[in-house]
């Protein structure tokens, strides 16, 4: 084994592809999604103000909803139709429409709405407009009924149960920030990583074929299937652990993820992960016998794997089938296992499920490609396929 | 124009007889564009499993837990006996949430004193947490209004004049574009560009890799012959013909493409289409071209057929996130968006989203539009010279057949 992970080592040394992809862009691809969420929730996000109303009370609800943290109130314009035309230039995420009366109807003592239209197009930054816009309104709403309360010669206490009968504590558990960055990153990386993973796996083998060296290869390793790939795999098993550990030196360190549960099933899991897309890698080759089209194989299933992980849209929602599938691939099974034992801290039995996931497919997988592969390595009738 | 066409028509024979191309550029776009958007098609995250723990046991609190049952974002599926067993439910990923009636809780309400519920959601995964603190604050926000209401009432007024002092200034929300908030109509749209844009890469990249392992070979001559042999890469003019014939096909085969997108793909999964036709065409002419030209610059720089997909495969991830539909681009370093303008699919994310879901005209994306067209000719430059240089190494001195046509 030891000839083979030396010519192994010289081959990666001597090329330039392989460099780039056991190092290079994985490193660029971490800076890349850092650079991008790295600045934190977005503060500030432009809305326009339509006020119709002209009035005390307007102006103070439009310097309040200025006043939120993630909303800035940047447009002024006179009517809907041309805040409309701000919304779909997409200079302005919502807005807001202060009606026309709004402070006499308020004074009467007649409840007058007043609407936020926002673009749902984009739901993420919907989502953060309409919750400090809601935050704004209530806060007024509060303030002119205890006013309102008080003057009927209420008192404190009896008027601010008055104010909310029953009111619901939120617990956001595990991110009690709500950091959508940390929640993301945390699993972008992995996304990433496991892309160069299977894609440097086919490759090595895959380029032994078409470059018609896997005799010489296998001969190298004294005939044996498993020692040739062991010696050939070893060196970017490393590379990637490397470069998974500076992830999560990055995500733990100058993200501020938690790590509530336990670092050495994580670091399990970070090997399992690596070891079962080479795996699958090698299968694929296997298979196909043919470098350009296991990598076409393992860019269908690298690209949207994303996706069917549950991440962003959870399991609990999909159809079967997208159940089905992302069950079927280790990159669900370990983002799991990172959310279990990062920020949510579950105990080492929750992700049992997660780990023997991920050993099942490092131990079956490469005895499904074993049969296929003892022969094509010895068959020159497989090697040279582009 | 006659001689352009005549590589138009090599180079989709090129395509078309390479199985490796045909499944980059012809199979991927609509193996993708139905497999990517499955597990987003219920669009909506309904009936969350959530706990409740009822310390109370009261007609109300029970009115409490059967109204979130009803609520169509939650499903009361598990009511463990203290919280800290429903923290467990919670650590196993079987529930999203937990709401806590605390014993009392009916006698505060009765005796006018503010009653408190607890509500626990799942906050590592976003939407989760979404569904469940919207569903149990509204729950409440429901319950709580009507027993307000009815105090007020009791004190003399009019039902009309109850809710208005309950809340004088009410906010109506308005979700303008998708009404639902549904994930599939948020973010497929975008990624059904961005295949366009990654399988016109990645497939001319590997074309190109493929012509530099073999610098010479039996080219199918532009009169459609196989006998005669000319070089795979004429110099000269000939360069500028032969790129734009070349560009010529990739343009037709992705205008049909971006026909099928958005018209069949978008009415079979539902998006809003309100485009005017000549905008939008107006509009993906340029991001096409765009497209096409960084696919042929870059495409001289691969030495093989693979290498086009095995470095370009992982920029789809960080491509999507630097279209500002996903992540608020006011929260990205202007010197990365200023970058990420590079990429067509930045600008043309954005533009085909409003044109086609939000209904806007070409004015309203005149900015992306003068972008993707500076792009598309830095782009179209790069191309050429990429083209002469690869047609100065071709008829070199171990060249077989020398000069071109």
């Amino acid at each position: 084994m030891k000839a083979v992970l030396r010519r192994e080592m010289r081959r990666i040394a001597t090329r330039r592809l392989e460099p780039l992809l056991l190092a290079v862009l994985p490193a660029l691809a971490l800076a890349l999604t850092w650079a991008i969420f790295s600045a934190g929730l977005p503060r500030d996000l432009p809305v326009a103000v339509v006020d119709r109303d002209h009035s005390r009370l307007s102006r103070q609800l439009a310097r309040m909803i200025d006043a939120t943290p993630t909303v800035r109130v940047s447009e002024r314009p006179a009517d809907p139709k041309a805040a409309e035309e701000l919304i779909l230039a997409g200079r302005v995420y919502a807005y807001v429409l202060l009606p026309e009366g709004l402070e006499r109807s308020v004074k009467r003592g007649q409840a007058e709405p007043v609407v936020a239209y926002t673009n749902a197009q984009l739901l993420v930054p919907a989502s953060l407009v309409r919750r400090d816009l809601l935050s704004a309104t209530s806060t007024l709403s509060a303030g002119i009924k205890r006013r309102r309360l008080r003057a009927a010669g209420e008192t404190g206490a009896s008027s601010r149960a008055r104010f909310e009968p029953v009111r619901a504590d939120i617990h956001a558990l595990f991110n009690p920030q709500l950091n959508y960055v940390s929640y993301i990153f945390v699993a972008l990386f992995p996304a990433l990583l496991h892309i160069f993973v299977l894609l440097a796996a086919v490759n090595s083998v895959g380029s032994e074929l078409r470059e018609g060296t896997a005799g010489e290869w296998l001969e190298t390793a004294g005939g044996s299937v498993p020692r040739a790939l062991a010696g050939k795999l070893l060196p970017s098993t490393v590379a990637f652990l490397a470069v998974a550990g500076a992830a999560m030196g990055v995500l733990f360190g100058l993200a501020g993820v938690p790590t509530r549960g336990s670092l050495a099933l994580l670091l399990l899991g970070t090997l399992l992960f690596v070891l079962a897309y080479q795996a699958i890698g090698v299968l694929i080759v296997a298979l196909s016998a043919n470098l350009r089209f296991a990598t076409s194989v393992a860019a269908f299933l690298a690209s949207p794997a994303f996706a069917y992980t549950g991440i962003t849209f959870p399991t609990m929602g999909m159809p079967a089938f997208a159940r089905f599938w992302g069950a079927l691939l280790p990159l669900t099974h370990y983002l799991k296992l990172l959310v279990d034992q990062s920020m949510k801290g579950a105990p080492g039995s929750v992700s049992a499920s997660s780990l023997l996931a991920l050993l099942a497919f490092v131990f079956v997988v490469p005895l499904l490609a074993w049969p296929r592969l003892r022969r094509i390595l010895r068959d020159e009738r497989f090697w040279g396929r582009r | 124009m006659r001689v352009a066409l005549r590589h138009a028509r090599a180079e989709a024979l090129r395509v078309f007889r390479d199985p490796g191309a045909l499944l980059v550029l012809v199979g991927a776009f609509f193996l993708y564009s139905s497999f990517y958007p499955i597990p987003y098609l219920p669009q909506v995250l309904r009936e969350v499993p959530v706990a409740v723990v009822d310390q109370d046991r009261t007609p109300l609190s029970r009115q409490l837990v059967r109204m979130a049952d009803a609520h169509s974002l939650l499903k009361v599926t598990e009511r463990p006996a203290s919280l800290g067993e429903a923290e467990g439910l919670i650590l196993a990923g079987h529930v999203g949430g937990i709401l806590v009636v605390p014993s009392g809780f009916e006698r505060d309400v009765q005796l006018g004193q503010k009653a408190r519920v607890g509500v626990f959601a799942d906050a590592s995964y976003f939407l989760v947490y979404r569904q469940v603190a919207t569903g149990f604050l509204e729950t409440v926000g429901t319950l709580s209004a009507g027993i307000d209401i009815r105090r007020i009432e009791a004190s003399g007024r009019t039902e009309a004049a109850a809710r208005a002092l309950r809340d004088p200034v009410p906010l109506l929300v308005r979700p303008l574009f998708n009404p639902t908030e549904g994930y599939a109509s948020y973010v497929v749209p975008a990624v059904l560009v961005l295949i366009l844009q990654q399988t016109l890469l990645i497939g001319i990249g590997l074309l190109g890799g493929t012509a530099a392992e073999t610098p010479f070979r039996v080219a199918p001559t532009p009169a459609g012959d196989s006998e005669s042999v000319v070089p795979a890469r004429p110099r000269g003019k000939t360069a500028l013909s032969r790129l734009l014939g070349r560009s010529l096909f990739y343009l037709a085969l992705y205008s049909a493409y971006a026909v099928l997108v958005f018209t069949v793909v978008y009415r079979l999964y539902g998006f809003p289409e309100r485009s005017r036709a000549l905008d939008l065409s107006l509009f993906a002419l340029p991001f096409l071209l765009a497209c096409i030209f960084l696919a042929l610059a870059l495409s001289s720089l691969f030495t093989r057929r693979e290498t086009a997909m095995q470095v370009l495969l992982f920029t789809s991830l960080p491509s999507v996130f630097l279209a500002g539909f996903a992540w608020p681009l006011e929260a990205v370093p202007s010197w990365l968006r200023a970058v990420s303008l590079l990429v067509p699919s930045t600008s043309g994310i954005t533009g085909f989203l409003r044109l086609t879901e939000m209904g806007a005209g070409l004015r309203h994306v005149r900015f992306e539009w003068l972008v993707l067209w500076t792009l598309a000719g830095a782009y179209f430059v790069m191309a050429w010279l990429a083209e002469r240089r690869s047609a100065a190494r071709d008829v070199g001195p171990a060249s077989p057949v020398p000069g071109a046509e």
